[in-house]
């Protein structure tokens, strides 16, 4: 969910009541056309708020709550769950520590992959799925269920669905907003060792069960995308 | 009268989807689709009267040639046929033209369409026999003409409308399919349309068949693209 660009554009003289457009783009390290066409459109995306915001050195998150639809958020923000920070984790972490302590070599790891992964999107709606979140998610905002799946086979979750999850699942509100990329880690309030803790809290039991469903899910994808592919090759060598 | 634009559009198209293929077939690649569109850009280039009248004085005057596009039309639509349904991994399309009933129902037409072909009276050229329209045999032979490709076409229908709906499918893949499917819809479209008697199509007498041969031809140009232009998906799956 975008903000209007008259509201962007109050808030704009707030902040920097001198600056051209201009000098705006220059300190956000936007594009000059992309903010000009979301203004003519009467639509100024999140992420390019949240780069305004970051380039006049403001908090991200307080600056998005300014906002209608998003001033909730400061008041709505809270440490990630234990499920959230572990869907960030990627696969191969987690196979890393099951095998370092097989052969007994550590515990724990520190240095994770980053994230957002691929699937961070997809395994993050699930980590917070009470049981119908997506039923519900498209009630409350009126986009149709094979969309919002489309948006997430596609890594991608627009920031007002990813809030409104958060408000349906009650994580933390900016929880969306961090594993979509558009917050960092900290802007987010998701501490820097949050994912490593909690994958390194995890019984042996409970990371070999995390292992399996990532290794389960890793595989119906790579068979759905071995079928699309022999499908291609059926296409070309057949009719190209 | 020397023939619609589209006629000519389709011809060309025909050509130079053919001509592209040249230098894989020298190499022994799609071989079935380059004999169909060969054969398609034949039957298309005597459907127009400036192509026709000469090709039919060389075969003798009495509209051989009609009898050459009718032929070179079924051959078009088995070799598309079974190439798609291979494409498509539709083994029932498959069958459904090769296998008993296919066979009985390509034999049927193509001895319906000799016998009627025979028992007309057609004594000067005339392309798409358009002076003989009167006569019941040739009616009828034309009625057959397009049955045997609406049957194919609607058997590749589905399968390729299904392509086109294919989320995880190369987006040149779905814009073919759909242009393929639209192409036998078309094909089907005419066939079943004039069966109607006293049916005046109009402009769409010539556009649905010529359009359809546009449709298809333009969707089987865009998977040589695609297949040229195309790699294997590069990402590491287990990244």
């Amino acid at each position: 969910m975008a903000v209007t660009a008259k509201a962007f554009q109050l808030w704009r003289q707030e902040i920097a009541p001198t600056d051209s457009v201009s000098d705006l783009c220059r300190s956000a390290g936007i594009k000059r056309s992309t903010l000009a066409q979301q203004l003519v459109r009467g639509k100024v995306s999140v992420s390019t708020l949240l780069a305004v915001a970051r380039g006049y050195g403001l908090d991200p998150v307080c600056a998005l709550a300014q906002f209608e639809g998003y001033t909730d958020l400061l008041t709505g923000m809270r440490a990630p769950t234990s499920a959230e920070l572990l869907s960030q984790v990627s696969h191969r972490d987690i196979l890393k520590l099951l095998v370092a302590r097989g052969e007994g070599i550590g515990n724990g790891l520190s240095d994770l992959d980053p994230f957002p992964h691929r699937n961070s999107v997809r395994a993050w709606v699930e980590a917070i799925d009470p049981g119908d979140l997506r039923q519900q998610l498209s009630e409350r905002s009126g986009i149709a269920r094979q969309n919002l799946s489309a948006q997430l086979s596609a890594g991608r979750l627009s920031p007002g669905l990813a809030i409104e999850a958060s408000r349906i699942a009650g994580v933390s509100l900016t929880s969306g907003l961090v594993v979509t990329g558009l917050l960092t880690c900290a802007e987010g309030g998701w501490p820097v060792t949050g994912r490593a803790d909690a994958l390194n809290a995890l019984s042996d039991t409970d990371l070999v069960l995390l292992a399996r469903d990532r290794l389960d899910a890793l595989g119906k994808q790579l068979r759905k995308a071995d079928a699309d592919e022999n499908r291609d090759r059926a296409i070309w060598d057949n009719l190209g | 009268m020397s023939g619609h634009p589209i006629q000519w559009a389709a011809l060309l198209l025909c050509v130079l989807g053919a001509l592209l293929r040249v230098p894989g077939v020298r190499r022994g690649r799609g071989r079935m689709i380059f004999a169909a569109l060969v054969l398609m850009a034949i039957a298309v280039a005597l459907s127009l009267p400036p192509i026709y009248l000469p090709v039919d004085g060389v075969l003798g005057g009495w509209n051989a040639a009609n009898l050459v596009i009718r032929l070179s039309l079924y051959a078009v639509v088995v070799l598309l046929g079974l190439r798609m349904a291979a494409a498509f991994g539709a083994e029932r399309v498959r069958t459904l033209i090769v296998g008993p009933a296919g066979i009985t129902v390509l034999l049927v037409t193509v001895a319906a369409t000799l016998i009627l072909f025979a028992l007309s009276d057609l004594p000067v050229s005339s392309t798409g026999l358009a002076e003989y329209a009167g006569q019941p045999t040739v009616e009828q032979y034309a009625d057959i003409g397009r049955l045997y490709p609406g049957y194919v076409s609607a058997c590749l229908v589905v399968p390729a409308a299904t392509g086109s709906l294919r989320s995880g499918s190369r987006p040149a893949h779905r814009i073919a399919c759909f242009l393929l499917a639209a192409g036998f819809f078309s094909v089907l479209c005419f066939a079943v349309l004039e069966l109607f008697q006293g049916l005046d199509l109009g402009v769409f007498e010539v556009v649905l068949p010529f359009g359809a041969i546009l449709l298809v031809v333009s969707g089987l140009t865009l998977i040589w693209f695609s297949r040229r232009r195309g790699r294997p998906r590069q990402r590491n799956p287990l990244a």
